[in-house]
């Protein structure tokens, strides 16, 4: 298990460009190179803090233990960081100009402090449309019971 | 209080509005650093003067994901004191936020739903800028249920 570390993590995303798919070499179906990542209450609050999550419920365990959920959660939207957290420094989301275009995120099991996450991706999907190339992209994110934790697809439009 | 107690509780109609949320350069690192995403559309004033393929942008813009997530925010401060669990969120990107502007995330529970094993509520998603100008669109599902999934 690898604990993320948020420290040390390459923020300079013209490094390895040069390895990265481009549109043209996307190939629909084929998997994304990700790494399982272990999620610390830590890491958990700094997410929340960052962006601007301020419910006890992510932070304070006596609080979150009368709530339905028991324990502290992430919040859901964890997977904005794990999209990068889970992909190497050659990982085509990574690539400078990716334009977001739009995402769908269905939810099931709650990311927990101590779990360990594991991301499969793939781009589904290809297509050229009013001048733009476009990649639609497939996500899934498991724990270390197997359980999904959430699903999600996304549009990009990729750089020319 | 039960799942369904939770669910007759609320009110189709109800509309949640959002805290207003304004972009500045602190914000963007702010979120780069929770997400790890610097794309140098969210830094580079330099890089953001060329051209992508039909579109140019008037300087650095918001990350997307930052709209997605004031939109789940806005969502979970409504729904958990509530006892609701957000299940889903779908949202398409209209226009780009750039520095200075001022967006509003506006949640509608535009209805109710019992299916065979669930209380669900479904929701229709606005973001406005500070000029009332349509900046992303979406909807949003979240259950009341009675245990967690996964809950152990």
């Amino acid at each position: 298990m690898t604990i993320l570390d948020l420290d040390n993590f390459e923020t300079d995303f013209w490094k390895d460009v040069d390895k990265r798919a481009t549109w043209d070499q996307i190939i629909p179906g084929e998997l994304r190179d990700t790494t399982p990542v272990t999620l610390t209450k830590e890491v958990i609050a700094r997410f929340a803090k960052g962006v601007g999550e301020d419910n006890p419920l992510y932070f304070d365990e006596e609080y979150a233990k009368t709530t339905i959920y028991g324990g502290i959660i992430a919040p859901p939207s964890i997977h904005i960081l794990l999209m990068f957290a889970c992909t190497t420094t050659e990982d085509w989301m990574r690539s400078p100009g990716t334009i977001n275009a739009g995402q769908n995120w269905s939810y099931h099991v709650p990311i927990r402090p101590g779990d360990t996450i594991t991301m499969r991706g793939t781009a589904l999907d290809r297509f050229i449309r009013k001048d733009r190339l476009f990649a639609v992209h497939e996500n899934s994110f498991t724990n270390q019971h197997g359980e999904i934790v959430c699903t999600g697809r996304g549009q990009t439009i990729r750089p020319a | 209080m039960t799942a369904e107690e939770q669910f007759n509780k609320v009110d189709e109609g109800e509309v949640i509005t959002g805290r207003p949320f304004t972009v500045s350069r602190d914000t963007i690192q702010a979120f780069a650093d929770a997400s790890l995403d610097y794309n140098p559309l969210h830094f580079d004033d330099n890089y953001m003067k060329n051209k992508f393929g039909k579109t140019s942008f008037d300087g650095v813009i918001m990350h997307g994901m930052q709209n997605f997530a004031l939109i789940t925010r806005t969502l979970t401060d409504w729904l958990i004191p509530r006892g609701g669990f957000h299940r889903r969120l779908e949202t398409r990107w209209l226009k780009p936020v750039q520095l200075g502007h001022t967006i509003t995330p506006v949640v509608t529970l535009q209805s109710k739903k019992k299916t065979e094993k669930g209380y669900w509520l479904l929701f229709d998603v606005e973001v406005t800028n500070q000029d009332g100008m349509l900046v992303a669109m979406g909807n949003a599902m979240a259950e009341f249920i009675d245990i967690i999934p996964g809950k152990r």
